[in-house]
């Protein structure tokens, strides 16, 4: 059977990376192995630790940092997460000094919205309603 | 952050928005039916009373909560059910229990659901859970 084990987010420092998304959104660092000049540096959700990682991927490889600025440009979400609550979850990380290019907005059956992860993308928020 | 000129996204999210969502009342009234399997999906629920949450009848209702949410109202109640069971193994609880907590009136449907939904039977997940909490 095949899975879905690791997803993935470019990231240009990794460090950086790991401390905004474990002491900002509040993931969990699972894996840390080096690999060279870089490291195989995974997290994953306190509600799901044995769910699927995800790869703060380094960005060494010059056209997907183009494409990554593209999106980031465009507002365009690297990658989405699910929250239980969106307004707590929007207050909660504005207090902590997180940009939101969208701010809460209801879109049919979800509320979404759009942070800077400080580390070169979009992400966005969900709850569904 | 002062907010600058919209971005590119979040003008095609308000197209998308205006011009392909169905009528908001649609949506008030799908939501009341999720927000109902949400909360009793630990009794018996039937199309029915799902339908009836929603004030539609049963064919337009699983038509129109397909068509939002990308899956019927039966898988999405049958997700609801998982997730919880998953909880509840993690937690310690036999697998009977979790069946019957979890709206199930037979134990081998929800193995064999639970299977079907994880790759695993339950009684496999909770061993592969036991040292890991979460």
């Amino acid at each position: 059977m095949i899975k879905i084990n690791v997803t993935s987010v470019p990231v240009a420092d990794q460090a950086k990376a790991l401390d905004f998304y474990t002491k900002t959104l509040g993931f969990i660092k699972k894996t840390d192995v080096p690999v060279g000049e870089h490291r195989w540096l995974t997290v994953v959700s306190p509600a799901e630790q044995s769910g699927v990682e995800l790869l703060l991927e380094p960005m060494a490889f010059e056209p997907a940092r183009v494409y990554q600025k593209a999106l980031k440009d465009a507002g365009i979400p690297w990658t989405s997460f699910e929250v239980d609550n969106l307004e707590e979850e929007y207050k909660r990380l504005t207090g902590l000094g997180v940009a939101f290019s969208v701010e809460p907005k209801e879109v049919g059956t979800v509320a979404i919205a759009v942070l800077d992860d400080t580390c070169g993308n979009n992400i966005q928020l969900t709850q569904m309603l | 952050m002062t907010k600058s000129a919209k971005t590119f996204y979040e003008l095609e999210v308000e197209r998308f928005a205006k011009n392909h969502l169905l009528g908001e009342h649609l949506y008030v009234q799908i939501r009341q039916s999720k927000a109902f399997m949400d909360e009793y999906y630990s009794d018996p629920i039937d199309l029915e009373t799902m339908a009836s949450t929603a004030c539609m009848s049963r064919f337009y209702f699983i038509r129109i909560f397909k068509q939002m949410y990308g899956i019927t109202p039966r898988h999405y109640l049958r997700d609801v059910r998982m997730a919880k069971a998953k909880e509840l193994l993690k937690s310690g609880l036999s697998v009977t229990e979790v069946c019957f907590d979890v709206g199930y009136e037979s134990l081998p449907t929800f193995s064999s659901t639970f299977k079907q939904a994880t790759g695993c039977s339950p009684k496999k997940y909770q061993k592969m859970n036991n040292g890991n909490l979460e």
